[in-house]
């Protein structure tokens, strides 16, 4: 840590704070780590993205539904449940535990929601009339009239729980009716946290064996080339999906840790062949050559001498292998062996995909999603070339 | 050269070894029996089919079983999915419908990045060169996905739909020359857009790089066009980097795009690949890659070769 807080002082580290586009994704960045610790201090729980919180496939930025759907809403689902609880054996109780998304029923006598329930019927038995309610604007008072009528079977939403509900309708809902919004943040997340997890480990490990291998060389050289070449001999996507597989019926199948082990494994390879290589041209220095003669241990050396000289390297292949993380976690959770059972960018790329959404021209989830991710990419690509130019200017 | 290519094989023999070792390791975690049997078998089916898998024999046995398949080229075990064929005709049916699509698209991207990356650092740091860089960068930000969802979308369905009949295949595939445009001429296209970024930057790097080298000031010094400059000298001096890059995509041209194939309903390689995983057929898996790590490690030799035959400087040892 001390190395890099070091670095960052350096000459090469002001070109990097003078950049005006790197300093943007360093904001960037900031903003989405932040999210990240809103939603896992439980700003956003796993609750929040799964509820049902209105009609599915609703449009983003407060758009209304198509006639037909505002029928089809204000009749079906509150409604019914409404229903089934007027008719159930213990009246009282039962409505007490009616609830869609954040609504609750009215605090009414049964009475008084009977009649409201008749009025609906009748409403809508009257619009039922009508052929198709798309094309004729003339029931739209009538349905306006419907839906006021339904809404007074809801308990008022307090200020904050209307916030919240409008919050988690401005961007639209899935194919189930859940919030596009909220499932795109708990994404975010996902993603830093994969991202995060993977990239600490990969480097520090790929570090770990490069510096030992191109110090040391002989044999400790030859078994990690080795363990590298056999790893990158490998299609990296069947490695990827046979290691994620290998965990399927495993207690850890529904966490993160294959995803983890399946990253972790494939990913040092690129940092480690790099740290090698620079590690071979360092223990040539004159000052390695004198921390030797003056006896030094070869541990010494490597924690003192050469792995602090390789810190930009380091963070350099950091910030690339934060990217090659939350690129691949969507491809692998959209090839289902990725995120499970929680909201991701892949899930919801792949839901929006199996359930017709862009061939139905409905963008909402895909965009958002894509949208996210696509800026947060950008951020950590801008900010690599930043520190590439920065700190390893002759790097092809 | 010939002891040299000679050491490197041997060198490469412990790898493979480990190679096959490391996956039939990992596949080896799951239980492909009970998923074949159902919910109806009894102990007995179950051992019967362990049996006739050969999975019965201790792993060392398999293992062996194995190396000496691949080292005498016999690809007749029989895929377990699909009665009645081997791993060899799977792979050689597979194989050419991937290379029909990851063939033309590195051909196409190499071409284009080349010269997009030859533009951009001969007018480097000027506006023109920024906005190459610019559109590489947001290029790369966007999920190949996203590519793919929305060139189908576009490319496929809505052309369709505006010129009134298919112009490209929404999903699916046949094979013959005729039919290669309509079925692959899309994933084509976006695998190229899609790799674009990457490669103009490596490239636009490599280039950048041969610019700053004497040679270029000599030549420039000596008053040879600027044309010259550009494709005779720097262009023959960039090639051992495009040549390495090049050569160590080659393998991977016949893995297929498991995305891009999963997509369009192309049953090549990648396809093959993920559903093999998916459901256990441990041959199919094994069988391929221990082709392509074969292709990968010749490639890796062949790479070093031709360093030496383009830079005279180079040694082989």
């Amino acid at each position: 840590m001390s190395a890099i807080g070091k670095m960052m002082a350096t000459r090469e580290a002001q070109k990097l704070w003078r950049n005006k586009s790197a300093l943007l994704a360093i904001v960037v960045i900031g903003i989405y780590l932040l999210t990240a610790l809103f939603v896992m201090a439980g700003g956003i729980t796993r609750d929040t993205c799964d509820s049902i919180v209105g009609s599915n496939k609703l449009p983003g930025f407060f758009q209304q539904d198509s006639p037909e759907k505002r029928y089809e809403n204000a009749t079906t689902k509150f409604l019914s449940k409404i229903k089934r609880a007027l008719t159930a054996e213990d009246v009282t109780a039962a409505l007490k535990e009616v609830k869609l998304g954040p609504y609750h029923a009215a605090d009414k006598s049964p009475a008084e929601l009977e009649t409201l329930v008749a009025k609906i019927d009748t409403l809508a038995a009257e619009l039922d009339e009508s052929p198709n309610l798309d094309i004729d604007p003339s029931i739209l008072p009538k349905l306006a009239e419907l839906e006021a009528a339904e809404s007074q079977l809801k308990a008022p939403l307090s200020p904050w729980e209307q916030f919240v509900h409008n919050a988690s309708v401005c961007l639209g809902t899935d194919s189930q009716g859940r919030s596009i919004f909220f499932r795109g943040i708990y994404s975010i997340k996902i993603a830093i946290q994969i991202g995060l997890v993977t990239a600490l480990f990969s480097v520090a490990l790929g570090a770990f064996l490069g510096a030992a291998a191109g110090y040391f060389g002989g044999w400790v050289d030859h078994v990690v080339v080795w363990i590298y070449t056999t790893f990158s001999s490998i299609p990296n996507l069947v490695l990827l999906v046979v290691l994620a597989y290998a965990f399927t019926n495993s207690a850890a199948k529904d966490t993160l840790l294959p995803v983890y082990i399946a990253f972790g494994a494939t990913f040092w390879i690129g940092t480690c062949r790099v740290i090698r290589g620079e590690t071979l041209k360092l223990k040539e220095m004159e000052y390695v050559h004198a921390a030797q003669t003056a006896g030094f241990g070869p541990i010494h050396i490597l924690l003192r001498y050469i792995i602090p000289n390789t810190a930009h390297l380091m963070l350099i292949n950091f910030s690339l292998l934060l990217i090659a993380a939350i690129k691949s976690e969507v491809i692998l959770s959209y090839l289902g062996f990725g995120v499970k059972n929680q909201p991701s960018w892949g899930i919801m790329i792949r839901d929006a995909g199996n359930n017709g959404d862009v061939v139905g021209g409905f963008f909402w989830e895909i965009g958002f999603a894509t949208a996210l991710m696509f800026v947060l990419v950008l951020a950590f690509n801008i900010l690599s070339d930043a520190l590439q130019d920065a700190f390893d200017p002759k790097h092809v | 050269m010939w002891a040299f290519v000679i050491r490197k094989l041997v060198y490469n023999i412990p790898v493979y070894l480990a190679i096959i070792m490391l996956l039939m390791v990992l596949l080896r975690q799951r239980d492909p029996v009970a998923g074949m049997l159902g919910k109806n078998a009894t102990e007995q089916d179950y051992i019967n089919k362990r049996e006739e898998l050969g999975l019965n024999v201790p792993f060392f046995v398999q293992y062996g079983k194995l190396v000496k398949s691949i080292v005498t080229l016999d690809f007749s075990q029989k895929v377990w999915n699909e009665p009645g064929v081997t791993v060899g005709e799977k792979l050689w049916t597979a194989v050419p419908r991937s290379l029909a699509l990851t063939v033309p698209a590195l051909a196409i991207t190499t071409v284009i990045s080349i010269f997009i990356a030859m533009l951009s650092a001969f007018y480097r740091g000027r506006w023109i060169d920024r906005l190459l860089v610019f559109f590489a960068v947001l290029g790369m930000s966007v999920s190949f996905l996203v590519y793919i969802i929305f060139g189908q979308y576009f490319g496929a369905y809505k052309l369709q739909q505006w010129v009134g009949s298919p112009v490209f295949s929404i999903h699916g595939y046949e094979s013959g020359i005729w039919n290669w445009p309509f079925y692959m001429l899309l994933p084509v296209l976006i695998s190229v857009i899609v790799a674009m970024g990457y490669d103009t930057r490596f490239y636009r790097a490599v280039m950048v790089e041969e610019t700053q080298a004497d040679y270029i000031t000599t030549a420039r010094a000596k008053g040879a066009p600027q044309s010259k400059v550009m494709f005779v000298h720097m262009l023959r001096n960039a090639m051992i980097p495009i040549v390495t890059r090049v050569m160590i995509t080659l393998p991977f041209l016949v893995t297929g795009s498991i995305l891009l194939e999963e997509f369009f309903g192309i049953p090549g390689m990648g396809y093959v690949l993920l559903s093999a995983i998916r459901n256990n057929d441990f041959p199919v898996v094994e069988g391929f890659t221990a082709v392509f790590a074969g292709l990968f490690i010749l490639s890796i030799i062949a790479t070093d070769i031709l360093y030496a035959i383009f830079d005279p400087r180079v040694r082989l040892q």
